[in-house]
Parts: structure tokens; sequence; C-alpha cells
């Protein structure tokens, strides 16, 4: 897993709550402040995997930029294993 | 969708994407290795629909336990796949609780130090 690389960057907490509240099928469904901390915490993972992945993936084809195709190879796994 | 709720989900999702490149950029210059726009594009758009997935499934998982509010417990469920991310996310989960427990030492206090005796 990809350690966090610096804790400025981040999503804001603002962002998140809305994100997810935006997805709730039912109006009346809330979020802890916690919760939505962890959420945070939990899509940060999930774009640092995305992208230290597709990092990988350019670098085994010693590719100097990193392209959509590379994205697209390491995409199926990232999404079993979130 | 009306009009409004159209825009808040494209604001939304440029803030996803401006987080995205920034993250980006970062590894990028850490590695010496550039994302072209187009990766960091198709990330954004993907972690935006995963957002919709961890959404649906953190607001079952409090139904399940007739909550209506969801709660750090439900994302820890969601984080169950993989062992590595479930571990790095109780560990953040018992950082806020220490966090919570220096500011206020109630009566919440005597049932986590009964939760650590325990562990």
């Amino acid at each position: 897993m990809a350690e966090q690389q610096d804790p400025e960057i981040s999503f804001k907490k603002e962002t998140v709550k809305k994100l997810l509240s935006s997805f709730f099928r039912e109006d009346k469904t809330k979020i802890s402040s916690d919760a939505v901390l962890l959420m945070v915490e939990m899509l940060k993972v999930f774009v640092q995997e995305a992208a230290v992945r597709s990092q990988k993936q350019a670098e085994s084809e010693d590719c100097d930029q990193v392209d959509i195709e590379h994205f697209e190879k390491i995409l199926p796994q990232l999404l079993l294993d979130f | 969708m009306s009009v409004d709720e159209h825009e808040t989900q494209q604001r939304l999702k440029a803030a996803v994407h401006y987080t995205v490149g920034q993250l980006c950029q970062k590894l990028g210059d850490d590695h010496r290795r550039e994302f072209s726009r187009q990766v960091i594009a198709a990330i954004a758009e993907t972690t935006f629909r995963q957002c919709d997935i961890f959404a649906k499934d953190l607001e079952a998982f409090a139904r399940h336990a007739k909550r209506n509010t969801v709660s750090t417990e439900d994302v820890k469920l969601a984080a169950r796949r993989s062992t590595a991310l479930s571990i790095y996310i109780q560990n953040k989960s018992e950082e806020l609780n220490q966090d919570l427990k220096k500011k206020s030492t109630g009566k919440k206090k005597s049932r986590e130090t009964e939760e650590e005796s325990r562990e």
C-alpha cells in the first residue's frame, strides 16, 4: 500500500461530505464527522493506489510518461481491491 | 436530476479532479514519471464513481444497523476487502479516538480503556 506522501494534499472534508451525501438514496441518511475523516483517508489511498500502480505499469513498459493505457491495465485489480 | 443538482455534481467532480491532479503531480515529481492529463481525468472519474459505490454501501450498512447516520464502523466495514487497507483504516480510526480522548475525559474514556484492556 502506498505510504502517505504529504499530509497537506488531501480531499477537503466538506467536499467528501457533500460528495457522499449527494449519492445517498435517502435524504434522511447523515454521516458522522469522524466517518467523513476516515472516508477522506480512504479516497486518498484509492487515488494514490491508482497513481502508484499506473506509475509502476509505465515503469515496466519503460515509458517516461504515465498514460491512459497504463491506468487501463491496472484498473480491474484496483477495483477488486476496494 | 434538477439543473441545480447537476451543477453541484459538476462542481464536486471538479473538486475531485483538482485534488487528484495535485496528488498525481506530487507522485510524478517524487518518482520522475509524469502523469498525462488524460490519466488524471480518468483517475478522477474513477474516484468519483467509486465514491458513488462507497456511499451506497455505507448507507446500506448504516440502515442494516438500524441507524440513519453513517458511523466509523460502517467505513471500517467498507474497507474490508483489502487487509492492508482495513488495518490502515482501523489505525486511523484509533487515532481519531485518541484525539477525542484528549479533548474530553468523560464517560466515553472509561469505555475505550475497557476496550483496550480487553485487546
